[in-house]
């Protein structure tokens, strides 16, 4: 059997975990595919190298292919997925300064979770009068989960992100600098960035990603619509191998083990101790000054994890149209299904005899607790949904609104006000 | 001048040597502009790159049609800041740099900057992308630049990323010739030492085998240093 050379591109992040893993474990050459990794410093080279064929395949932002679909970015249509590599893994972290000032502000806050400043509302306010310049976040992509969960955190602390903070994209890697020359004030990233500011004192972590809405979708496995239409065997291919590394790695006694791997000069190459914590789920920060065992930090396969729900896809194009990235008009019907291929994902879970939904869709916010899909080919155990307002969130068109219930035609029929 | 403060507080390099040129150019651009209508001003061009050499080379490749500011060693945040201070209409940068996500977000953040930058290979057919990736140039172009005024600052960001990669090619094999010649020389002398032969026969001798053997001469050269220094081991003893 000949292999065939694919080459993936990843970024130097904690969750190119599984990606790794499936390198090194040899589960891609068990899958007939000889694979080369290559890491990328930025999303737009990664990007740009997909779209030219430099690479078949790339961990990429969830956002960043919705948005191809939604025809956003140089390359309209060019990418979609079907496979989700990952669900949480982000973190807000401020500077020791900003963290101070919410303390004197407003002491209570902290002590509440999921933690939600609103007395960044007021340090706000007192900048602007003053002159000063405003309150400064970074996160790493215009379309990136990190930039809508940032943006979500603050409107629930009752801030108008575009007006009110100055929002700027920053690289992972320059994050730790960033936050110690006071360039910026806080910054919402993946792992190990915020580990590293802890780690050197400079900041602490307010918030996990999965405290803003829980079981969130992060990374996926990107690749060229036309490559995947003619190339549909590789593609499984590469699912498969994805599936049983995935697998693996999502036994918590093999996360130890990945976390070395992946701290490796070629991988991540950061101190295993600063990769670890958001690894295994233990000793991640979070409030301010807690240490909790989180064992869903990263969920690499649980919960069906590597299924890309349409529903995830939908969400995210509606935080486009309520930022006003997207144009209101746009069908989200279409996006989602140009963008999230699920087809693909059952036959390679199908083949390997792992458990897959038969539906597109959840009600997103609707779990707050662990829960069984049932529509499935066997039945599957389910993480919570939850976001942290407590809203629903659902796909379909129309559908019985509500206070809580928010339909995916409140943000594609008219943007809405505020 | 709002680019020197930026030049203070981060400690990094950012020249703005052909500020002081703009009047020239204004007058070259008028004469031009007499010719062919329509009138234009010179573009504002922003070099961002890690590597100031290449930096320098881009720069004064354009600095006779075009207003060039460089960055070198800055970061996301201050690269943004320097923008909004300069709001250049042409950014050319290095496609690797981890700073492209910044640049990429002035496609959507209007709050810094009053015009989207896009990436210029929106408006480009596909042979255009390619040459400009395979030189490894990214540029972003204020939305609504015709591709007919930002195309000549392409080509020379192009051409000059060339010719400093010719460079650095050339230096390499500079310093690989000259490494080999070091073993060539040992392994020379070594033979000169135990064989008693004259340098011209050791030379001879090395050239014969590389030839025969179809291997750089260097291969062969390191061949002798191993068995020689194999051979004279025990002998120590």
């Amino acid at each position: 059997m000949t292999s065939t050379d694919l080459t993936i591109g990843f970024a130097r992040l904690s969750d190119c975990a599984s990606l790794v893993a499936a390198k090194e474990r040899g589960e891609f050459e068990k899958q007939g595919l000889n694979v080369t990794l290559k890491r990328y410093a930025s999303w737009a080279a990664m990007r740009d190298a997909l779209a030219h064929g430099v690479i078949d395949a790339a961990q990429m932002l969830a956002p960043m292919v919705v948005g191809s679909a939604a025809g956003l970015g140089p390359y309209p249509g060019a990418f979609s997925t079907s496979f989700s590599i990952n669900l949480n893994g982000n973190a807000i972290t401020v500077s020791n300064t900003l963290y101070e000032t919410i303390k004197a502000l407003d002491p209570n806050s902290l002590i509440q979770r999921p933690l939600l400043p609103s007395a960044l509302k007021t340090i706000a306010a007192k900048r602007r009068e003053c002159g000063e310049d405003p309150l400064t976040f970074a996160h790493v992509y215009h379309y990136s989960m990190h930039g809508y969960e940032l943006r979500y955190w603050l409107a629930a602390a009752g801030l108008e992100p575009d007006s009110d903070v100055k929002l700027v994209v920053v690289a992972p890697e320059q994050m730790v600098t960033s936050l110690e020359n006071g360039l910026i004030d806080g910054y919402c990233v993946g792992e190990p960035w915020n580990s590293a500011a802890i780690d050197a004192n400079l900041g602490k972590t307010l918030i996990t990603s999965s405290e803003i809405w829980s079981n969130a979708p992060e990374k996926v496995l990107a690749v060229r619509k036309n490559w995947s239409q003619q190339n549909v065997e590789t593609h499984v291919a590469i699912i498969k191998a994805m599936l049983k590394a995935s697998q693996w790695i999502d036994r918590p006694d093999n996360r130890l083990t990945a976390a070395q791997i992946v701290s490796r000069p070629e991988y991540v190459d950061m101190p295993l101790d600063i990769v670890q914590p958001s690894l295994t789920g233990k000793g991640v920060h979070t409030g301010g000054d807690l240490i909790e065992n989180m064992p869903d930090f990263n969920v690499f396969h649980r919960y069906s994890a590597n299924y890309p729900w349409r529903s995830h896809a939908k969400w995210i194009f509606s935080q486009m149209v309520r930022w006003g990235e997207a144009l209101s008009g746009t069908d989200a019907d279409g996006v989602a299904e140009a963008a999230y291929n699920p087809e693909l994902y059952r036959t390679a879970a199908d083949e390997l005899g792992i458990a897959y939904p038969n539906v597109d869709e959840k009600l997103e916010g609707a779990h707050t607790h662990a829960w069984l899909q049932e529509n499935a080919s066997s039945p599957i155990a389910m993480g919570p949904d939850t976001f942290m307002d407590g809203k629903i969130f659902n796909p379909s068109i129309s559908g019985q609104t509500g206070e809580k219930i928010q339909v995916m035609s409140d943000f594609v029929s008219a943007k809405r006000a505020g | 001048m709002v680019s020197r403060q930026t030049l203070k507080n981060s400690g990094s390099k950012l020249t703005t040597r052909s500020d002081m040129k703009t009047a020239k150019v204004k007058t070259e651009q008028a004469n031009q502009a007499e010719q062919s209508a329509p009138p234009a001003v010179p573009l504002r061009v922003l070099v961002i790159d890690d590597n100031p050499e290449r930096a320098n080379l881009v720069e004064r490749g354009l600095e006779k049609n075009a207003i060039v500011h460089t960055a070198s060693q800055l970061q996301g945040k201050q690269l943004l800041d320097l923008i909004a201070e300069i709001l250049p209409d042409v950014i050319i940068m290095d496609c690797e740099s981890p700073n492209r996500d910044s640049i990429e977000s002035l496609r959507t953040v209007v709050q810094n900057n009053p015009k989207p930058i896009v990436m210029f290979v929106e408006e480009e057919n596909d042979t255009a992308q390619r040459a400009a990736i395979e030189a490894g140039v990214s540029a972003y172009v204020v939305d609504g630049l015709t591709p007919k005024r930002v195309r000549p600052v392409i080509d020379v960001a192009i051409a000059r990323f060339q010719v400093m990669d010719g460079l650095r090619s050339e230096l390499k094999k500079t310093k690989e010739d000259l490494a080999a010649r070091k073993v060539i020389e040992r392994a020379k002398g070594l033979l000169m030492k135990t064989r008693n032969m004259t340098e011209e026969e050791a030379y001879a001798a090395m050239r014969t085998m590389s030839q025969e053997r179809g291997l750089p001469l260097k291969e062969i050269a390191e061949t002798v240093i191993s068995v020689m220094s194999l051979l004279s081991g025990p002998k120590q003893e």
